[in-house]
């Protein structure tokens, strides 16, 4: 313990006398961990998003295709399926998007009805859309146009302005969700985006037994001609496997950096000084083994690697969650005009930030390894002449 | 006679910086489970009233305001949120025009105030 804390002190001096160099590893060492984390953590956030989510989706979602395309569905088709054995609910709904050239974006109109929903809707002010004419929107919406609760938003349907009251705005903390939904009543949805009486969007079923899923889904295939329908379960795991790969493919992207910063960081460790070699022959004269010599520069990169390394998760850690990962989620979410504000919920627990620290801190140390043993190799009377 | 080994001042300073690392992740931890407890679930409700998991994060093409719904022809034409081709919306968009061909006309908006 004393002999390691004597080789500590030895080599917190040398990283001290080399300040400069010292410090630009450490930075280096921080921003390729930095980036890698941000990928990291921002890919793991969504994915633990969707996930919460995916709770709400009803069992299976029927969805009819005409000429290979989604196309309305006969709401009656609801009939064809209450029958089916473990078939809870069949409800048909009404959703699609809406153009607004004002702000050159889609919107999402959602037809939903009030009486269904139990707790809290997420709204910050006003209530959900009880009657026709009335509509909840989401903050982002709402900012945009300037809409409060008590204003009307008129939308041309059928070459008439068709006027919505907005009697809801749902909240910031929710706009992960709802930046760019229009909440109307089932009738009202489907007159604003022009559903003809009798169609639907497609068809949300609830089952008793959700184990009995791939059944009903070959039945309702079976009974419903072009149907496609959507498993929540399959669903899930999809979504699982969506995001490791993407976040796996972009971390990929990222290892180039990390393997370029290795090769420099060995470079830069490999070629001693003449300074270093002198002061490396100093000390084998003076009676230091080649052990201890290897274990003082072992020290100097652990110090640093650690540094670095959580310099980087840190910056990654307050990148991604408090700054909203400004840059890397817009170049991620493309050209959308409605963006809600980027407030994720962490997903980090302490193995996956030991496991990023250490897939950065354990190849560092390992490539200062042998330059340190060839340092510690040098013939103290060679070395002390200024020999290589 | 034994010296007692006393560490020089920059290894007893080096002991005390190791604890900073330390020090760092747990406050990342610590306020990334306050954050959570902050933030999560916040917009799960939405989730409920809508009845599908997708997040609003791109509004510009329906693949991505909507993976869990999977669309022929479009991106996510063989199961929903499948890898799509597009690296999510892509950095160049398509012409306004194209988007507004066929739009139906402006928006009236009549404030209560």
């Amino acid at each position: 313990m004393k002999r390691q804390l004597a080789l500590l002190d030895f080599a917190m001096g040398s990283l001290r006398r080399r300040a400069g160099k010292s410090l630009a590893l450490v930075a280096g060492l921080a921003f390729v961990v930095g980036l890698f984390g941000s990928a990291l953590l921002l890919t793991d956030a969504l994915k633990r998003e969707y996930e919460r989510g995916t709770e709400a989706m009803p069992d299976l979602t029927v969805q009819r295709l005409v000429a290979g395309r989604p196309s309305l569905i006969d709401a009656a088709a609801a009939d064809a399926l209450r029958d089916i054995p473990t078939v809870r609910e069949v409800r048909p709904r009404v959703w699609g998007y809406f153009f607004f050239r004002a702000i050159e974006a889609n919107v999402t109109i959602v037809g939903v009805d009030a009486a269904r929903i139990d707790g809290d809707p997420g709204l910050a002010t006003g209530r959900l859309p009880r009657a026709a004419g009335e509509v909840a929107i989401g903050t982002a919406l709402g900012e945009l146009l300037g809409l409060r609760v008590g204003d009307e938003l008129g939308l041309p349907v059928d070459g008439e302005m068709t006027f919505s009251r907005v009697v809801g705005t749902f909240g910031a903390g929710s706009a992960l969700r709802s930046a760019d939904l229009v909440i109307a009543t089932p009738a009202h949805a489907r007159t604003l985006l022009g559903v003809p009486e009798g169609a639907a969007t497609d068809l949300a079923i609830d089952l008793t037994t959700a184990d009995e899923a791939p059944v009903v889904s070959a039945r309702i295939a079976e009974r419903l001609e072009g149907a496609r329908v959507l498993d929540k379960r399959l669903l899930r795991r999809t979504y699982e496997l969506t995001f490791d790969t993407r976040g796996g493919l972009l971390a990929a992207l990222l290892v180039p950096a990390l393997a370029a910063f290795l090769l420099l960081a060995w470079e830069r460790l490999t070629g001693l000084g003449a300074a270093e070699r002198q002061e490396i022959g100093v000390l084998k004269a003076v009676g230091w083994g080649t052990a201890d010599v290897l274990a003082a520069r072992i020290w100097e990169s652990a110090a640093i690697a650690v540094s670095g390394a959580v310099l980087g998760l840190v910056a990654a850690y307050l990148y991604v969650f408090w700054a909203g990962a400004p840059g890397l989620a817009n170049a991620l979410l493309g050209w959308s005009a409605i963006q809600p504000p980027m407030e994720l919920a962490p997903s980090l627990d302490p193995v996956q930030a030991f496991a990023i620290l250490g897939a950065v801190v354990v190849p560092f140390v390992a490539v200062s390894v042998v330059p340190a043993w060839r340092a510690a190799m040098i013939d103290p009377d060679r070395a002390m002449r200024g020999a290589s | 006679m034994s010296r007692r080994f006393v560490p020089g001042r920059r290894a007893r300073w080096a002991l005390v910086g190791a604890g900073a690392p330390f020090a760092l992740v747990a406050f990342v931890l610590i306020d990334a489970a306050r954050l959570t407890a902050a933030r999560a679930g916040r917009s799960a409700s939405v989730a409920r009233v809508t009845e599908t998991p997708d997040l609003a994060l791109s509004s510009s093409a329906r693949w991505l305001r909507h993976p869990s719904q999977s669309e022929a022809g479009a991106a996510f034409s063989d199961l929903p949120a499948s890898l799509d081709v597009d690296p999510a919306g892509a950095l160049l968009g398509p012409p306004r025009e194209v988007l507004e061909a066929g739009a139906p006309e402006a928006v009236e908006i009549r404030s209560a105030r």
